[in-house]
């Protein structure tokens, strides 16, 4: 639509770089579809309705971890105590369907509980960060530490049950129809409203400066608050998934899964700066990761080389959509 | 009318009175101009209006009525907007969210309501039709526009605001004739509808065009306030040179040895970011001193010669051969020393030992990869000691020392193998007097002994005591060459406000 109006340079080109800064994540969804090819190419069952349910199921809790931390992110910000929140909300869920029973009220009381949990934590974390200034790395990683310890506190050792109603929903179908993918759909349409909201804007205005957000009028603090807070609240619903998948509660469960959404939302053409990203992007990089690690598994690399593997494929996968990127807006 | 007015308005920073009570009385429907050389205290007095600042004390009132202006937000809400010099955009937004930003139209509360933005900035950007050059749009993204877009985005960022009082600091700095013709248009409009508008320009030209009365500020102090119509830029400036006049153009020992004297550095069309077609030559044994407002190139030049933002045009000699300064390192090897005023940043080495601080430079131009501590330490001393440098022992963490010292130890790093040139970007920031008075006399030393030296200094009068011939900058090229008793305040401030 712009493209009218920049007669002076060449079209094509022009089109071409307009289009790679307008969608960032164009090189990560190239880089996917390879993925997703190769992963046909070495086990054709791994692209059937069965087996993309399945890594859909695995994974969802990672692509929901990943657009947490990229609001975050958008802000300049960064959250390492995004995994110890959603093993807190994990813990707490089950701890309360434990106590309570494992009737549908009962189970819906408890996902209300963990919303405001990771509601809690990212507000914790927000004051912690912009309010009480301290470095977000630092600060996060203490807060990391802090909500572990509830964790393990609530739930000492791994093995509480969910309620079989519980797993069975999120493993199940409704109409003939896997209940994730309803979950993808109603994660799809959150993703879309809050891309129009007002905080999402603001958090990439705070992203790309903040001294001039400051002296544009822009309430700085609360708005990292806000991206901290909206962290929490999505770091909460990725607890749900991971309930639902490992139907257990396990007050370490999602301690390594934090690098992992960071490196989600670097894959997806984000700027760790800040001020610049999309939450697309971060759903794509969580299932670069899924799909790396799934082909790894399907070439038959012996088990004690597939971290080494997994690890080479990441920083592949990094460099390829530098480059694809870097080629395109060049 | 009064729309607004300071009394006893005052703030300091340290030890620096940056302002010191201000009183001023603006009227609602007219330009005011705001002028005085650099750190006078305009931006200061701005940003104080605009609420980014906090004063010390004295008080605001709009229109009679005492406010508090506790931040930006809260300056907005009173009607107070202000174009900021460094400008104030996000570079990854669009044009309209930019326009906007602040204030986002909104549905149901939450959603950014795209039609009532891009209305809203279609609105304002149609005030600029027909200059705004190619490829500004609303949905550009800011970091595609070249700088003169940038400055018409947050003009039109401030003017949306639709506030009484708009401050304009800098505003035309990159804009061309066209552009900032239409931006004087839109100025008088504004002052019809009876908005009060704070501007400041280094521009004399521009001065004169626009404003209906203007305020001189020397040294944070109001000088006082002239109708433009009564008055005359020979006035003004005499008015910012305040008492010293003549006099300060002291019989200064003309130090500058004869045109005989061999060129250390010649320098011809140097273009880069920042500046353009600068040309002048350096003789061994002179102080060549570069002078104007803050910002108009000179640090920009002495960054690209030392390579550490290098030139994207132009050809530099250095000792009679071809030099190019293609980063810093080279430059090191090839003599060509540069000390910053930002010591924190950019020159001492935080949290490290006061020798550490001394000997990078030798290491790197000795090609030494295992250093002999003794060995560095007899070559650190004569240097610090050359400097008058006061410090309890070599071990000692930098930041044990005060800040003219910090300089002086980031001075001798170059001392150890004398460079042929040597670039000060206004290297007495923040230093106190005696400090200030070692160093000049150590740099006319190594003049003496055949140093070629470039010194920018934003302080006029250490321009006007040290160096023996000073380029006048405005708007990233050289516009005046004073030379021997040409040296004088009032020949500086007038290059400096000159047209562009």
């Amino acid at each position: 639509m712009t493209m009218a109006s920049a007669p002076a340079r060449p079209q094509s080109r022009s089109a071409l770089k307009r289009t790679f800064e307008r969608y960032p994540f164009l090189p990560a969804l190239i880089i996917l579809v390879v993925l997703i090819v190769l992963n046909g190419w070495f086990q054709p069952r791994s692209l059937s309705f069965v087996g993309i349910t399945g890594l859909i199921k695995t994974y969802l809790a990672l692509m929901l971890l990943a657009v947490a931390q990229t609001y975050v992110i958008y802000a300049g910000d960064i959250d390492l105590s995004a995994g110890a929140i959603v093993s807190l909300v994990n813990v707490v869920v089950v701890g309360f369907m434990a106590q309570w029973g494992g009737d549908g009220l009962t189970i819906l009381a408890a996902l209300g509980l963990g919303l405001a949990t990771g509601l809690a934590c990212g507000l914790v974390n927000g004051i912690v960060v912009a309010a009480l200034r301290l470095q977000a790395i630092v600060a996060t990683f203490a807060t990391s530490i802090f909500f572990t310890g509830l964790a393990l506190y609530i739930q000492p050792v791994a093995g509480t049950p969910a309620p079989t109603l519980f797993w069975r929903t999120y493993g199940g179908r409704i109409l003939d129809i896997p209940f994730v993918f309803y979950v993808v759909v109603a994660f799809a349409i959150l993703l879309v409203v809050l891309v129009r909201t007002r905080l999402t804007l603001r958090l990439l205005a705070v992203g790309d400066g903040q001294q001039e957000a400051f002296q544009s009028g822009l309430p700085v603090t609360a708005v990292r608050i806000g991206g901290y807070a909206l962290c929490g609240v999505f770091a909460a619903l990725a607890a749900f998934c991971i309930t639902g998948d490992t139907a257990s509660g396990d007050p370490l469960v999602g301690g390594k899964m934090t690098l992992f959404s960071i490196a989600a939302v670097v894959l997806g053409g984000s700027a760790l700066a800040g001020g610049y990203g999309t939450v697309v992007g971060s759903v794509i990089g969580a299932l670069i990761i899924g799909f790396i690690n799934s082909l790894v598994f399907f070439v038959g690399t012996p088990s004690e080389w597939q971290n080494l593997v997994q690890g080479l494929a990441i920083l592949l996968a990094l460099m390829a959509g530098v480059l694809v990127g870097r080629g395109a807006r060049a | 009318m009064i729309k607004l007015k300071l009394n006893g308005v005052s703030k300091a920073y340290g030890a620096t009175k940056a302002l010191s009570h201000a009183d001023l009385e603006i009227e609602a429907g007219e330009v005011h101009v705001l002028l005085g050389s650099n750190g006078s205290g305009k931006s200061t007095l701005s940003k104080i209006v605009a609420g980014s600042v906090r004063p010390d004390a004295g008080e605001i009132l709009l229109d009679g009525k005492p406010v508090t202006i506790t931040g930006p937000q809260s300056a907005r809400s009173h009607g107070i907007a202000i174009f900021y010099q460094e400008l104030s955009l996000a570079a990854h937004r669009t044009v309209a969210e930019n326009i906007s930003l602040a204030s986002l139209p909104s549905r149901a509360g939450i959603f950014v309501d795209g039609d009532a933005l891009e209305e809203r900035a279609q609105r304002y950007m149609a005030l600029f039709d027909g200059v705004t050059g190619d490829g500004f749009s609303l949905d550009a993204v800011i970091e595609d526009l070249r700088a003169d877009q940038r400055q018409l985005v947050e003009i039109i960022k401030a003017l949306a605001i639709e506030a009484s009082v708009i401050i304009f600091d800098e505003a035309t700095s990159a804009l061309d004739r066209a552009q900032v013709e239409r931006f004087f248009e839109i100025l008088r409009a504004l002052k019809q509808k009876g908005r009060s508008i704070i501007f400041i320009s280094h521009r004399m030209d521009e001065i004169f065009a626009i404003g209906d009365r203007a305020t001189v500020i020397r040294d944070g102090q109001i000088v006082g306030t002239k109708r433009i119509a009564d008055t005359s830029p020979s006035e003004i400036i005499t008015m910012m040179v305040g008492g010293h006049d003549e006099t300060d153009a002291k019989a200064v020992e003309h130090h500058a040895p004869t045109g005989a004297a061999a060129l250390a550095l010649s320098v011809k069309n140097l273009g880069g970011r920042g500046f353009g077609d600068v040309s002048f030559d350096v003789r061994k044994g002179e102080i060549l001193g570069f002078g104007g407002l803050h910002g108009q190139g000179q640090s920009a030049v002495l960054k690209a010669l030392f390579g550490a933002a290098p030139p994207t045009s132009g050809s530099v000699e250095l000792d009679g051969k071809p030099l190019n300064p293609a980063n810093p390192r080279a430059m090191i090897r090839q003599g060509v020393a540069y000390v910053s005023g930002d010591r924190a940043r950019e020159g001492v080495v935080t949290g490290r030992p006061i020798l550490e601080n001394v000997m990078p430079i030798h290491y790197l131009r000795d090609r030494m990869i295992l250093a002999h501590p003794p060995a560095s330490a007899r070559k650190a001393l004569p240097a610090l000691q050359a400097l008058r440098t006061k410090f309890a022992g070599l071990g000692f963490p930098i930041s044990s020392l005060s800040g003219g010292n910090q300089q002086k130890v980031v001075i001798a790093r170059w001392l150890i193998d004398r460079p042929a040139v040597l670039l000060l970007d206004d290297p007495t920031k923040g230093i106190d007097l005696s400090a200030k008075a070692d160093l000049f006399a150590l740099i006319r030393k190594l003049a003496e002994e055949g140093m070629g030296i470039v010194l920018y200094a934003s302080e006029d009068a250490e321009l006007l005591d040290n160096a023996d011939r000073i380029l006048v900058f405005n708007g990233g090229a050289v516009r005046r060459e004073l030379t021997g008793t040409a040296r004088t305040r009032y020949n500086l401030y007038q290059a400096a406000y000159e047209a562009a």
